[in-house]
């Protein structure tokens, strides 16, 4: 089975059934994976998470390629902006799956909040703590990951985890507490 | 791995610091975010995806999902996915345009292969005209040949031609 950094982008570009047919295979399981995390929280049946992962499929060959046109493997593998994209296009089709098709009576009233799409605005001064430590504090607090998770997105050990949240912390208490007297 | 060592106080600190939400300013492209996510990004830059991230929480999330998706073994797809994906682009056979003939390539308005075709053309004319004379000459030749042969007289029946036919004196 082809692995998905070994597929020749330019054949698959140029519109190749067979190397297509190669990157459907070796891409399902990711592009499946992706969709299914990102869905769990939707609870819809098998069938929509089976259409969702299509919509993935659907939108990477849409108008001869054009997303597949935009990755540029100078920057990221495939494997990781096809999971970027996949995920993004799952909520996309969950949100366009729920507008047309559920009653209100049906949703569960924790889902019919309003999306939390905004910026938590801060009142720490800009610059006194780093972006690494107030992304560290937010997946700690805010997310109320542990800090194996962290190590895991910021592919770092946990060790490093716990320092960069230690001193962010430091830093704040010193800076507030320096406000106060 | 627990949360052991992040006390109480610590997150309450951390939420008294939060204030009233304001809309989210721009957000990383697929592409920048995916280098992120492998480590890629120099430190300038990665500072400024984690900008985005720690401001969006719905980036956040997709952060989040994905370390977690990415850092794990992954399950086969259902084959009724991977059939209906392989569905989605059809066969060469159909693709292929339709084969141009000589005609057609000749007289092809695009600037491709000009000299050739002119070239072809030119030949074609040489042939023709050439072939014309040609043919003209012969023509000559085997009205020639065929007038000879009429004006020639007949030659006499020989015996054996004569006893193949059934003579009778009515006897």
């Amino acid at each position: 089975m082809t692995e998905l950094n070994q597929i020749d982008l330019r054949t698959l570009l140029s519109g190749s059934k067979r190397a297509w047919d190669g990157f459907v295979t070796a891409a399902a399981p990711l592009i499946n994976a992706v969709v299914r995390r990102a869905l769990l929280t939707y609870r819809l049946n098998e069938d929509d998470v089976l259409d969702a992962a299509q919509d993935v499929f659907v939108r990477l060959c849409a108008n001869e390629f054009r997303l597949l046109k935009t990755y540029d493997p100078a920057r990221a593998s495939l494997s990781t902006w096809l999971a970027v994209v996949a995920r993004s296009a799952a909520i996309d089709h969950a949100r366009r799956r729920r507008q047309i098709t559920q009653s209100i009576d049906d949703v569960a009233e924790a889902n019919l909040a309003v999306e939390d799409r905004h910026v938590e605005k801060i009142k720490i001064p800009q610059g006194l703590l780093t972006e690494r430590q107030m992304l560290v504090l937010r997946c700690l607090y805010d997310e109320e990951k542990d800090v194996a998770e962290v190590a895991q997105l910021f592919k770092i050990d946990a060790q490093t985890v716990r320092s960069t949240h230690h001193k962010a912390l430091r830093r704040l208490r010193a800076h507030f507490q320096e406000g106060s007297h | 791995m627990s949360t052991d060592r992040l006390t109480q106080a610590d997150k309450e600190l951390w939420r008294s610091l939060a204030a009233a939400p304001v809309v989210a300013p721009g957000t990383a492209s697929d592409l920048d975010f995916a280098a992120w996510l492998e480590g890629r990004l120099t430190e300038a830059e990665a500072a400024r995806i984690e900008a985005a991230i720690a401001s969006d929480p719905e980036m956040r999330r997709a952060a989040l999902e994905l370390a977690e998706v990415l850092g794990h073994e992954r399950l086969p797809a259902s084959p009724r996915l991977e059939a209906r994906a392989k569905a989605l682009v059809g066969f060469e056979v159909e693709r292929a345009p339709a084969r141009a003939g000589l005609f057609d390539w000749l007289f092809a308005t695009n600037r491709r292969f000009v000299l050739q075709r002119v070239a072809t053309l030119a030949a074609a004319v040489v042939i023709s005209i050439s072939g014309f004379m040609m043919g003209g000459g012969l023509g000559a030749s085997f009205a020639q040949e065929r007038q000879a042969g009429l004006s020639r007289p007949a030659a006499p029946p020989s015996a054996g031609d004569l006893s193949e036919f059934p003579f009778s004196d009515g006897t």
